[in-house]
């Protein structure tokens, strides 16, 4: 009988507790455990980290590479790989600047979100229909869309200057509520929706499924090809909207936005708790993730510390999370098959 | 649910209570009013710094630059006319300044700034430490941040350092573009803002109290007049570009074209490539281009005096091809070495710690009430072998 329960992702502890349950609810929450610590760590001793203005200046920072997260995480739940994250970010951003004097935001958001799209889209197929490893497939896909990016733009940075896009711009980096901006908005949207899409719908757990184990996914007459596509479709969906706000906010976008959000993303991921292999892991998690760094990033900021402290403390979590899963399979596998009650019930008659 | 609900909530009132007891009170106000502070601060002489060059730390003779009258749209002109280049070469010369704050005139001894960099390098480690001795001499506060290049970040940094309430924010801004909306958002927020080092696009030169830095095109200019002479004004050139988006792109390659194209117009452009700052990756380059072009490649200039220009000097060793002419942009160590050695024809003198020390010199100038110009730039000078030796130890 579990000494534990959950709640949307949450472990909970029953009244029972010894030890074990300690260590499982532990284990099982160390993402919120660790946010919370960062948190009160950087609130008690970091100089204005506790006050809105800062807060919203984390929350504002954190909304592309959230949304961005979103699609990824799916993608490592099922087990597979994108690299062409980053620079579908990089590639909605120029689009929803660059076609914004032709047909408006009103047109060029839906179509740098619809690029984004048809790029999953490709990927998904590859990786599905033409069995191509995801690792390679866009690995390939990100190195034709830099060089598309950079043949399309001419080397030069997307901006705009109209007053009308400066009030866009403006208008999405107000604050409407105390740390939340429209852009802030949409990605606590999208990451609730995909929140309760993942874990209470039929067709999210199905991800987790192939995830876990692919044969078992069709067996169960699950159409493994149309979800490794969607999947692959919603990461690039969601790379897109992340882009796209995030040149509208600036009001530019320059050829290189979304270099650092590849290996931020798949961090926060692996920190967040979405295993490599597949099939364990939460948007949600991933989103908490995505917050501790940033509260982390912006305390260093606060304590004037320099980037190359930042880079090793994410390097040390990151190392840690990784030691920490390595040792968890490790002890799993050990004890896979055994059944510790009639160990102790053998113990006992001896 | 219910129980998660309130551990949720009992979470967010702790962690409400202890930020508002520890992080309250701290509203730092520096400690600079008064008028002896103004009479101490103006006493202040910077002249006798040195660079770790040993060069003068701050120097502006031979900075001065002549301004052509801007064409009605320059660009119109072809990208070989100097003045199609006008917007950006002279970008802040002609502004239209915006809610620019006034002087407080009361000194800039104790003043808190915050100087936000575009990225970590050698170059920038100088940079930062040019800048560190201005400040200890005028005993301000500087706070120096990096965000290694990610433009989200450098965004972030602006709003803490906007939350943070310092008495100036130093800018150099990633993209010549995006320090439009990152200037308006200084700007906004009433704290003063001088950008430097990159040159931004002319209308973010509106919201600052001025610009620092090299001038790169005015720079390249005279680099192309040496280039073009040791070429004896004929020849084939080839240019290795700089990264994509900032202003050293357009101007360490349209600069020199421009200029030569009325300078020596028998100089044929044969390529132009930005491989980025990998010397394998440049030496890939320029070992294509010998085999394309073969005899026709007479000159190459680059971007970058280090990882480039190694790439370079590798490419032509291996095939012989030593007569081939290469100069640079940069000062490091490696171009200066590159330089003695014959490697490097020339290279420009750009001074890594003045430029951050300049920067400094002009808040502290305009913390003491004396005008800023819209744009001040850094000395020019082109290194070649004749005197290579007196600006050892190289600064970065």
């Amino acid at each position: 009988m579990p000494n534990h329960y959950e709640v949307w992702g949450v472990t909970m502890l029953k009244k029972n507790i010894n030890k074990a349950s300690l260590l499982t609810f532990a284990d099982k929450n160390r993402i919120y455990i660790l946010f919370n610590f960062v948190f009160l760590f950087m609130t008690l001793l970091a100089p204005r980290f506790f006050n809105v203005f800062n807060l919203t200046t984390i929350m504002r920072t954190l909304a592309m590479n959230a949304t961005v997260a979103i699609g990824f995480t799916i993608i490592l739940i099922i087990g597979q790989i994108d690299f062409t994250i980053g620079t579908v970010v990089t590639l909605s951003g120029i689009i929803g600047l660059g076609l914004k004097e032709y047909i408006g935001f009103g047109g060029s958001v839906p179509v740098a979100i619809l690029a984004g799209g048809l790029i999953g889209l490709i990927n998904g197929l590859l990786v599905a229909k033409a069995k191509i490893v995801s690792f390679i497939v866009t690995l390939g896909m990100m190195t034709i869309l830099q060089g598309a990016i950079y043949t399309f733009t001419g080397g030069n940075t997307i901006s705009l200057s109209s007053d009308d896009a400066f009030a866009v711009s403006d208008w999405l980096s107000n604050m409407i509520f105390p740390l939340v901006t429209p852009r802030v908005l949409i990605t606590l949207v999208l990451v609730t929706a995909a929140t309760i899409f993942m874990k209470k719908t039929r067709t999210g757990r199905n991800f987790y499924m192939l995830g876990g184990n692919k044969h078992t996914a069709w067996l169960a007459g699950i159409n493994t090809d149309k979800y490794t596509i969607a999947a692959f479709i919603l990461s690039g969906v969601m790379a897109a909207i992340g882009g796209v706000f995030f040149a509208m906010e600036s009001a530019a976008a320059t050829l290189n936005m979304g270099t650092s959000s590849l290996m931020y993303v798949i961090s926060a991921t692996i920190i967040g708790g979405t295993a490599m292999s597949g099939g364990k892991g939460g948007v949600f998690k991933t989103f908490v993730a995505i917050m501790m760094l940033d509260v982390l990033y912006n305390g260093i900021i606060l304590f004037g510390l320099g980037n190359e402290v930042k880079i090793f403390i994410a390097g040390f979590i990151l190392a840690s999370v990784v030691l920490y899963e390595a040792y968890a399979i490790y002890k799993h596998e050990k004890i896979v098959g055994q059944r510790p009650e009639l160990l102790k019930e053998l113990e006992k008659v001896q | 649910m219910k129980k998660l609900v309130t551990i949720l909530f009992s979470l967010l009132f702790v962690l409400a209570a202890t930020g508002f007891v520890f992080a309250g009170g701290d509203s730092e106000v520096s400690e600079s009013a008064g008028a002896g502070n103004l009479a101490a601060s103006l006493a202040v002489d910077v002249s006798v710094l040195k660079a770790a060059d040993g060069q003068a730390l701050i120097k502006l003779e031979g900075a001065e630059r002549v301004v052509p009258a801007r064409p009605a749209d320059p660009s119109a002109l072809p990208e070989t006319d100097p003045l199609h280049w006008w917007d950006m070469e002279f970008a802040g010369e002609i502004t239209n300044k915006t809610n620019i704050p006034e002087s407080p005139a009361d000194g800039a001894i104790g003043k808190k700034i915050t100087m936000i960099v575009h990225g970590d390098h050698p170059w920038t480690t100088a940079c930062t430490n040019g800048a560190q001795k201005v400040a200890d001499v005028y005993s301000m506060d500087i706070k120096i941040q990096s965000p290694n290049w990610d433009l989200a970040v450098q965004n972030q940094m602006i709003d803490q350092a906007i939350n943070e309430r310092p008495d100036m924010i130093l800018l150099i801004p990633l993209d010549a573009k995006t320090a439009l909306q990152q200037a308006r958002k200084i700007n906004k927020s009433g704290i003063p803002l001088l950008l430097f080092n990159m040159l931004p696009e002319a209308a973010a030169m509106d919201y600052a109290i001025g610009w620092t830095g090299p001038d790169d095109f005015g720079q390249m200019r005279k680099l192309s007049h040496i280039f073009a002479d040791a070429l004896g004004k004929k020849g084939g050139v080839a240019y290795v570009q700089h990264a994509p988006g900032g202003s050293p792109y357009f101007a360490r390659c349209f600069g020199p074209i421009s200029e030569l194209a009325g300078y020596a117009p028998d100089i044929k452009v044969l390529d132009k490539q930005a491989p980025g700052f990998e010397a394998d990756k440049t030496m890939q380059l320029v070992s294509d281009w010998l085999t394309r072009f073969g005899d026709d490649l007479t000159g190459i200039f680059a971007s970058d005096d280090s990882a480039q220009a190694l790439g370079i000097i590798e490419a032509l060793k291996k095939v012989g091809r030593e007569d081939v002419i290469v100069v640079a942009a940069g000062n490091s160590k490696v171009g200066m070495d590159l330089v003695k050695d014959g490697g490097l024809y020339a290279i420009t003198y750009q001074t890594a710690e003045g430029d951050g020390a300049l920067a400094v010199k002009t808040a502290a100038d305009w913390f003491n009430g004396k005008e800023i110009p819209a744009i001040t730039n850094i000395p020019q000078h082109m290194i070649t072998k004749a005197d290579v030796d007196s600006f050892y130890p190289p600064q970065w």
